[in-house]
């Protein structure tokens, strides 16, 4: 699988961008202010997972449906740390550079613990089936969705948790109308939290490109998702390589938790179900094996889910979304970032 | 859970003794003293004879199905205190439908089999979802056993020619009654409120896509419109949906006055409210929800609408299809706190009133000389469907209709006071109403409105 080169070719064609540019504006031109930053947010957080199944696929060619549950658990872990170490409740804190320190508290640790829960998957539940037949690791994976989903349900109960909402917004019951974080673009109100998950999302995908071009591991994972033999007779320690993959995705999928947690204001032992179905699907939709690819699908799907619901067909979102998945698949089977099958061979 | 898992195995050992016909026909008389006898020898004090409860219990639906199942406790521990059936011990068999954390009307299904096959469960207390309500009626209605729902109110459940079709075993034999008001009451009431109690003269309307919430949100949409206000917008989205936020913002530029959440809190309208109230437009202007979003759980109930909704329940209203102000509510809710320290819940004194219908009905049977639980179990259902038959509660008299609903419907208001529990939060009563039987004149269509609220003891 070559999938995660593909970015190599740097400005092979100017058509992808300039089809990006004119998909954002007409969207942005009959979505308003607001609701573009909606979708942007909602396709930064599915861009975020679906990262984590496009990197495991670019390197093992394995579906990894634990993932989806894996941002479950950064999710409730990220739940607990705000209310059980920092002792949160459903209050907004207005102090910017004790906001800020609470998110990085928060978000660090997290990222860090889900990646060293990813690395201890892999470790346990796939790297001895590495050469096992491609179905043993697909079973392995929905079990270890299983035992995920059960550890949650267990340790929190099945019902949905409240994430206490520390972002700022205007006060129910009071005062000002707008609060300090928030400002305002042609008329529509711009929330801060909004543009917080959106650079936070772009800033780790941006840092995910230049980690897997410019650096040593980068280049090892590249390495071994061409041709594993041919890298490890060169060198690269396989094993290390695909921990530190597992590491990264886990991470990510961490970050996506800890953003929904804030984001969305619940959080329930399930839930990693359907997101990860969305993320799949854009994985998928992007061409799996593609880190570009998942980013963009990501915010393909978020945006026709919040067109449909703004033109009030929301029960048929979903409906839409895999519409344009079959389209894509049948016109595209590599999906629209993905390479041609042929050079697989 | 103990319980349920006891009264399960209690049914196999049951069944594994008799041979019981688990039956789609009429029970067998001959059968049940068979049945009696190792259950009558275990309990001790008399024959044991049971009431089934059919309810959500876990996960997010903590607060509506564990107060509902402890109203029924309630009713049994007490009537077996006052020896109301000499020679017989009360006892419960209850199933909990909630799937996930959330009700499901497949295990509905499969509890209300169980039920029916449990040969000394003689009446049933339940559903809390009329969805789940959908698939048990037939289940009950094949064997007879009569359902005595405290919360159900889509109106097909009891309207004909709906009603018919859930019942086409024995459609001449009633077994599905409910105290709770239908939503032909329940709709329209709260749209009166958001008009004219809050003044609000324009509403968005979003419903969760299950039986209960579209039906709610029909009738209260063709009510508001009635009243001369504005559907803004009427939107669906199903429990699975996770972003609420873009539907709010699709609407917001049409700056409704008030939003109507047409669902229950574990299938999403806790978390709607709760995102609803980040988008411009929303934060302040009331929201208004049937008994589905109007649990009367606190902030520390898992999965209740102000735990999830927190401080975004601020301003909020709802409608409970039940009577609040019972004639002695203190003694009841002293009873209750003392047996379950804690308040109780939306439909904790009408699953009590439900439970003392089927003990009366028993009384009755046993007075009449029936000692069978076959016999009972067809007793109770046909002494409670009877018409002219009315029953002393804890909720006043009642008595049902000949489809089955209550002759005397109450709706009851709530709102959040958010100054309550230390700041984070409760529901407090604000007024109750008293409805005509919408079916007393053979009318499948009610018209609550005009001269038809006949008493309001509103605060």
């Amino acid at each position: 699988m070559t999938g995660m080169a593909t970015h190599l070719r740097r400005g092979s064609s100017l058509r992808p961008i300039l089809i990006t540019v004119a998909a954002l504006a007409v969207s942005y031109a009959y979505l308003g202010t607001p609701q573009f930053m909606n979708a942007m947010t909602l396709g930064a957080i599915y861009a975020l997972i679906a990262l984590g199944y496009t990197m495991v696929y670019g390197i093992i060619e394995l579906i990894n449906f634990a993932h989806g549950d894996i941002f479950m658990v950064g999710a409730f872990v990220s739940l607990w740390v705000l209310t059980v170490p920092l002792g949160l409740i459903d209050r907004p804190i207005n102090d910017p550079a004790q906001l800020t320190l609470t998110l990085v508290i928060v978000t660090i640790p997290v990222m860090l613990f889900m990646g060293v829960i990813g690395v201890v998957i892999e470790r346990f539940a796939y790297r001895p089936l590495r050469h096992a037949p491609r179905l043993a690791p697909l079973i392995t994976a929905i079990g270890v969705s299983f035992i995920l989903q059960n550890i949650i349900q267990v340790l929190f109960g099945p019902s949905p948790h409240p994430t206490p909402q520390v972002f700022p917004r205007v006060d129910v019951l009071s005062i000002p109308d707008i609060n300090i974080f928030d400002f305002s673009i042609a008329g529509g109100i711009v929330r801060a939290l909004n543009l917080m998950i959106i650079l936070v999302a772009i800033l780790l995908m941006v840092g995910l490109q230049v980690f897997v071009n410019r650096t040593r591991l980068g280049r090892a994972m590249r390495s071994t998702s061409q041709d594993r033999e041919a890298a490890a007779l060169m060198g690269v320690d396989i094993n290390q390589t695909i921990a530190v993959t597992f590491f990264i995705a886990a991470a990510l999928a961490g970050a996506g938790g800890v953003v929904y947690g804030i984001y969305f204001g619940s959080v329930q032992f399930n839930l990693g179900f359907y997101v990860g179905l969305f993320a799949f699907t854009a994985a998928v939709l992007g061409g799996i094996g593609n880190t570009v690819g998942a980013a963009v699908g990501g915010f393909v799907i978020a945006f026709i889910t919040v067109i449909a619901a703004q033109m009030g067909y929301s029960r048929w979102s979903e409906v839409a979304v895999f519409s344009v998945l079959i389209l894509v698949l049948v016109f595209k089977p590599s999906g629209l970032f993905g390479q041609p099958l042929g050079e697989r061979a | 859970m103990r319980l349920r898992t006891l009264s399960v195995f209690g049914v196999g050992v049951v069944l594994a003794a008799s041979a019981c016909n688990p039956g789609t026909a009429t029970p067998a008389p001959a059968q049940s003293s068979a049945a009696s006898t190792p259950a009558g020898s275990a309990a001790g004090g008399g024959k044991t004879i049971k009431i089934g409860t059919e309810l959500p219990m876990s996960g997010g639906e903590v607060a509506n199905g564990v107060p509902t199942q402890n109203g029924v406790i309630l009713a049994i521990q007490q009537a077996n205190a006052a020896n109301e059936l000499p020679g017989w011990t009360l006892d419960l068999n209850g199933q909990d439908d909630a799937v996930n954390g959330a009700h499901d009307a497949a295990q509905g299904g499969k509890n209300m089999t169980t039920l029916v096959n449990d040969p000394m469960v003689v009446g049933e207390v339940g559903p809390f979802n009329s969805g789940v309500a959908q698939v048990e009626i037939p289940i009950a209605n094949a064997a007879g056993l009569l359902m005595c729902s405290p919360a159900n109110t889509n109106t097909s459940l009891t309207y004909p020619p709906d009603a018919l079709q859930y019942r086409t075993t024995n459609p001449d034999k009633i077994s599905y009654v409910r105290l709770a008001a239908p939503d032909s009451i329940q709709g329209p009431a709260g749209a009166d409120y958001v008009y004219n109690d809050l003044g609000a003269h324009s509403v968005y309307i979003l419903d969760d896509t299950e039986t209960f919430g579209v039906g709610v949100g029909d009738s209260f949409q063709a009510e508001f419109v009635k009243d001369g206000g504005t559907v803004v917008k009427r939107d669906s989205a199903p429990k699975s949906t996770t972003d609420y936020t873009s539907l709010f913002q699709a609407v917001a530029s049409q700056h409704p006055a008030a939003v109507y959440l047409a669902g229950t809190t574990p299938t999403g309208m806790g978390l709607a409210l709760k995102q609803g109230r980040t988008v411009t437009g929303f934060e302040t202007i009331p929201f208004m929800g049937p008994d589905g979003v109007a649990d009367l759980g606190g902030p520390t109930t898992q999965g209740s609408t102000i735990n999830i909704a927190g401080q975004a329940a601020a301003n909020v209203f709802g409608t409970v299809a039940g009577i609040h102000d019972i004639p002695d509510a203190a003694k009841f809710t002293a009873d209750y706190k003392a047996a379950f320290n804690a308040d109780p819940g939306a439909y904790s004194a009408i699953a009590y009133a439900c439970a003392q219908v089927i003990i009366q009905g028993i009384k009755t049977a046993v007075a009449a000389g029936t000692t069978d639980y076959a016999g009972i179990r067809e007793a109770v259902r046909a002494s409670t469907t009877a018409a002219g038959n009315s029953f002393d509660t804890v909720i006043g008299k009642v008595s049902f209709d000949v489809n089955g609903d209550t002759t005397s419907p109450y709706m009851s208001f709530y709102k959040t006071d958010m100054t309550l529990n230390n700041n984070a939060g409760g529901w407090v009563w604000d007024k109750q109403q008293a409805f005509t039987d919408p079916n007393a004149n053979g009318n499948a269509s009610p018209a609550p409105g005009g001269s038809a609220p006949a008493a309001s003891s509103g605060s």
